[in-house]
């Protein structure tokens, strides 16, 4: 790219900024609204700093109890499709080369029929199974777990095999013919030294089963039954109502997500590293030299930065209470309330008046009430309302208040940067004389 | 270790639909003998060998492993180990492991196993490299752990597929050495398969040629050489030059072939095409380069006229290019004896050959180059 | 052992797979009856629930179910425009992360397009709908900066979905077309431009035909996705455009109607597959080509 006219490079650039910012900024917004106490998620107006959203969030028996269906329906849905995708690749190797193209077909077809369409299959089919058995209809085969379980492995099934396929590719078939010349057994030379060499595929297509598992939604809404998932509960929640606790949800979501994705990242790079370096296998594997860890691995410093506010997160939430800029808050919107009511007797009186005379200031007067939440409402409260004297102490206080959050982010700063940045700054010099 | 145990293919046939593999092989292998196939790529020697070690059955005849026939036993049921092209050594295994694979199937100890390992590994001269993985240790390392694999599992057999085709030439011809004196020590039968000439004719005792599937002859590397059966074993082993012509007279083993182009040229008839050939057929002569030298002879049936086409030196001999025969340069090796031998193009010398030096054999493919 | 892989693919391919479509396809042609009926001498191979989808209930006046026939027709369509726009949208990116010589920086780039591609489709849904609503952020700023008065109603105008569909399913668009990119050798572009081919010639004849089988790919996930969508069109939809799979759901659950139900997604199903095939044959990509 080095050598093209400056204004593409200029271009792609800002193409590159707005992509990102379309693929992340919904993210990084929904998370911040996670932490204003307003009851709407929005970030404007700003009330202030809270954590409350998460503890509504915990006490929330519904969302646990969908997390908990989303678990076993994971866990399950795990088993079956990483063993069905497995033995799916492993026969594509071994059938009749006529057949292949057929099947192969037929076993990548699930990823392009519609969810819904799975959903509905699989509950009608097994419904319908479960008739010709002449079992009740709240047998194990009409059980939501159960069918939830085979709709969605229905099609991870193929993601997984997907994973193994490509896996095998690589997969030299003169090892197998080696360990069976060295006296194996088939199942030996399979266990021995295909297995093996499939563990990593296998812990990477569960991986990705787990998670299209988890966030299913199109299949899994016909075949839940009683049996509501996280996503369940949670489309249910967007669709009645949003509120912030959800934010709250996708905000622990998403830093899940990055912790462990840059964590994958960094062990393949450094794995990586160490073997460009030449570096014996074993190495690699022991030791944790900071130094080291951060050279050459930008993933590795963000992942540092990374922990490192996730920490400081959580330790100001166990530290920062947002109660008394609270209750200020509430205090003001009373105070707001209080004049607002105050303001329509007193345009009550005045229209009793107005009847004789016109009242000048009635208009000013209804602008200020109509805007309770806007910030204008404290300096309303100050000027109209001396008698709330108490209350604009407290919106100085409120002020505090929401200052109270950047002394924290100074201190974990102090705590934390330092040393990350010295990594930092120490890794980007030795990345300097590679690049 | 076990002392040599016999090989043989009897009427073998490998098709693979309508392809005809291997044609009808016969081939008895002594026990203990250092026997090789040799022929280009696809001639059907690999196929061969996975036909021995059990990973494809002939559509027809037998294999015989010292006297017992192998038909229908799979690869591990089978006296027999398989070092592969590619070594397929196992790469989540360290080298002693890898070594003693065929134990740990079996089900012997770890102690066990890695005893043998070791022993394995002071007799291939890696002893401290046991605990490596393969992705760790050079070429010529991995090709010896996949030796002392391939022994450890006791087989009565070593199958060789062209395992040292992938090492520079210096290791190459470092690991011929290495590799005889392995099957010396261990008196196993090998089986080897090559398409260099020189690794066949240097390690073994017996030697099979094949071509298109048809093993055109079998015979220790000097009889190959010298006294090939067909026109393709001389023009393939070695460098050869060939003559064709009409038979005109037969004596005592030996015929005379008439050609527009060089006149009647006398030579033996190979042992292989003896009782073949007869006045009025069609033959082939061939000469090495080395069998050919300068002469003042009168005309006769062992001398020819030749225009020079170039000259070059070569160290230890002069290479001279003469008008040839078949569509091919004749090609003359004259031994360095210090004097100047180089040619002026165009020159016509007289060259004569010794007519036991001189192999007929019926009309035949070439070895394409 | 064989047994075993033999069983489980069995199970997959026969009773995952093939029987319940089958089931399903075999059940939209019969009317729909309480359990106990079935079987019974009312239960018999009908098309009422396709004639439905075309021509509406009986004694319909129009002559044709117009409203879900529209319905269905703007659910390919909106599908195609999705695809469209993530396709434009996605190849520049492509060809940069695949074109560009490795670094720290790429491998982060492809990181973060992951990430979202791992939340929670609901949430993502969730995400735009706070972006988009009437107090969400964009009418909040456009207010706050005065450029206009009274909240846009984006979801009404479908800009939410579109956004959000789009949104969706942007990874399994960059990921296939990236894939093969990178495999491009950078020669081929360099010796194109050698000859004075410019940019636009070097995409046209070089890049593209090489992505082909990339392109092809990522169009038919994001194709077959965006149409089979559910949770984007039930949160970000607007209350006059319905999706074909609401319909779908529906019938299958307010309206208890699991014939009818079948019938629309046979129909769904039918029409994604014949749309992708189409494409397919006449891009010349092959079967083996998805999903790479």
């Amino acid at each position: 790219m080095r050598d093209q006219p400056l204004l593409i490079r200029i271009g792609m650039s800002l193409y590159l900024l707005m992509f990102f910012t379309y693929l992340l900024g919904p993210l990084v917004l929904m998370g911040i609204t996670a932490f204003n106490s307003a009851s709407f998620p929005q970030i404007s107006p700003w009330e202030i700093f809270s954590f409350e959203w998460f503890s509504k969030l915990f006490a929330d028996d519904r969302i646990l109890e969908g997390l908990k269906n989303s678990l076993y329906v994971g866990f399950f849905t795990v088993i079956l499709s990483v063993s069905m995708g497995l033995a799916g690749a492993l026969i594509l190797t071994q059938i009749w080369p006529k057949l292949r193209a057929t099947y192969y077909t037929l076993i990548i077809a699930p990823i392009l029929v519609p969810g819904v369409v799975i959903g509905i299959s699989t509950l009608v089919f097994w419904a319908e199974i479960n008739r010709i058995l002449g079992l009740s209809p709240d047998s194990f085969l009409a059980n939501g777990i159960f069918l939830t379980v085979l709709g969605q492995s229905t099609f991870i099934a193929s993601y997984c095999m997907l994973v193994f396929v490509a896996r095998l590719q690589r997969y030299d078939i003169g090892l197998t013919e080696a360990a069976l010349d060295l006296g194996a057994s088939h199942l030996q030379a399979f266990r021995k030294i295909q297995l093996p060499f499939l563990f990593p595929a296998m812990a990477s297509s569960a991986v990705l089963a787990f998670l299209a598992s988890f966030e299913n939604y199109n299949t899994s809404i016909f075949t839940h039954q009683k049996f509501a998932t996280l996503t369940i509960i949670l489309s249910q929640k967007v669709r009645y109502g949003i509120d912030p606790s959800i934010s709250a949800l996708a905000f622990i979501i998403v830093c899940l997500t990055v912790f462990f994705a840059l964590l994958n990242e960094v062990r393949t790079r450094r794995a990586q590293l160490a073997v460009a370096n030449g570096a014996p296998v074993g190495a690699v594997t022991s030791g944790f030299k900071a130094p080291s860890f951060f050279a050459g691995n930008p993933a590795a410093v963000v992942f540092a930065l990374f922990v490192a506010g996730v920490v400081a997160t959580v330790a100001i939430s166990q530290v920062y209470d947002p109660e008394p800029a609270k209750s200020v808050l509430l205090k003001e919107k009373r105070a707001a309330q209080e004049l607002r009511i105050q303001a329509l007797q007193q345009r009550l009186k005045d229209k009793r008046l107005q009847k004789k005379m016109k009242g000048p200031d009635i208009f000013n007067e209804e602008k200020v009430g109509a805007k309770p939440k806007s910030p204008g409402a404290k300096t309303f409260g100050n000027v109209f309302a001396p008698n709330n004297l108490e209350d604009a102490a407290g919106s100085a206080k409120d002020k505090n208040g929401l200052k109270s959050k950047s002394p924290g982010v100074n201190t974990f700063g102090n705590v934390f940067a330092p040393t990350n940045l010295e990594d930092a700054a120490g890794s980007k010099k030795k990345d300097a004389p590679k690049e | 270790m076990s002392s040599g145990v016999s090989v043989d293919l009897q009427d073998m046939w490998i098709k693979f639909g309508d392809f005809v593999a291997v044609r009808e092989a016969n081939v008895n292998i002594k026990g203990g003998d250092f026997f090789s196939f040799l022929g280009p790529s696809g001639c059907g020697k690999t196929t061969i060998l996975r036909a021995v070690s059990g990973f494809l059955e002939p559509s027809d005849g037998n294999i015989l492993i010292g006297g017992e026939n192998m038909i229908g036993k799979g690869p591990n049921e089978r006296p027999t180990a398989l070092i592969f092209q590619n070594l397929a050594l196992f790469p989540l295994m360290k080298v002693w492991e890898n070594i003693a694979f065929s134990m740990e199937v079996r089900g012997a100890s770890a102690g066990e196993r890695r005893k043998r390992a070791d022993e394995l590994l002071d007799m291939i001269a890696l002893s401290d490299q046991g605990d490596k993985l393969p992705s760790e240790l050079s070429g010529g390392q991995k090709q010896r752990v996949a030796i002392a694999r391939a022994l450890c599992a006791e087989p009565d057999v070593l199958l060789l597929d062209e395992p040292l085709s992938a090492l520079d030439l210096k290791l190459r011809q470092h690991m011929r050495t290495e590799l005889r004196e392995i099957q010396k020590r261990v008196g196993i039968t090998f089986i080897y398969i090559t398409h260099d000439q020189g690794e066949a004719l240097t390690m073994s005792d017996s030697v099979a040629v094949m071509k298109a599937g048809i093993i055109d002859q079998i015979a220790d590397g000097k009889s190959i050489y010298d006294d090939p059966s067909t026109a393709f074993v001389a023009s393939f082993v070695g460098e050869n030059n060939c003559f064709r012509g009409k038979i005109s007279k037969i004596i005592d083993g030996q015929a005379v072939i008439d050609s527009n182009r060089t006149g009647a040229l006398r030579g033996r008839i190979a042992t292989g095409a003896q009782g073949k050939l007869s006045v009025g057929d069609d033959a082939m002569m061939f000469i090495r380069p080395e069998g050919l030298s300068l002469t003042d002879k009168e005309a006769s049936d062992t001398r020819i006229m030749a225009e020079v086409h170039h000259s070059e030196f070569e160290g230890q001999s002069y290479n001279v290019f003469l008008e040839g025969t078949e569509g091919k340069e004749m090609k003359m090796a004259l031994t360095n004896r210090g004097e100047a031998q180089l040619f002026d193009a165009g020159s016509n010398l007289k060259i004569s050959f010794d007519a036991n030096q001189a192999v007929i054999v019926p009309v035949g493919e070439l070895a394409s180059e | 052992m064989g047994w075993m892989l033999l069983i489980l693919v069995l199970f997959w391919t026969v009773m995952l797979i093939i029987l319940p479509q089958l089931y399903m396809f075999d059940l939209s042609f019969h009317p729909n009856l309480p359990p106990p009926e079935m079987g019974g001498p009312k239960d018999h191979h009908t098309l009422e629930n396709y004639k439905y989808l075309v021509f509406g209930a009986p004694g319909n006046e129009d002559g044709y179910n117009k409203v879900d026939l529209l319905v269905f027709v703007r659910t390919l369509i909106a599908a195609a425009f999705v695809t469209v726009i993530d396709l434009m949208l996605c190849y520049p990116i492509a060809y940069f992360l695949g074109q560009t010589k490795g670094g720290g920086f790429i491998r982060i780039l492809v990181l973060l397009l992951i990430i979202p591609y791992w939340i929670n489709e609901i949430l993502r849904a969730f995400a735009f709908r706070i972006i988009f609503g009437d107090s969400g952020v964009i009418n909040e700023f456009l207010i706050l900066f005065s450029v206009i008065d009274s909240p846009i109603d984006f979801i009404r105008a479908n800009v939410a979905l579109y956004a959000g569909l789009g949104y969706a399913y942007i990874l399994l668009m960059i990921f296939p077309m990236y894939n093969v990119i990178e495999s491009l050798d950078r020669n081929q572009i360099e010796a194109a431009r050698d000859m004075g081919a410019s940019w636009v010639t070097i995409h046209r004849r070089v890049v593209i035909p090489y992505a082909k089988p990339g392109i092809a790919s990522g169009c038919t996930m994001v194709f077959m996705l965006s149409a089979g969508a559910l949770a984007a069109p039930q949160i970000l939809g607007g209350p006059s455009s319905l999706w074909f799979t609401q319909l779908v759901y529906q019938w299958f659950n307010t309206g208890s109607n699991w014939t009818q139900a079948s019938s629309y997604a046979i129909v769904l199903l039918g029409a994604c597959l014949v749309i992708v095939l189409t494409v397919m044959r006449l891009f010349k990509v092959n079967m083996g080509d998805i999903g790479k």
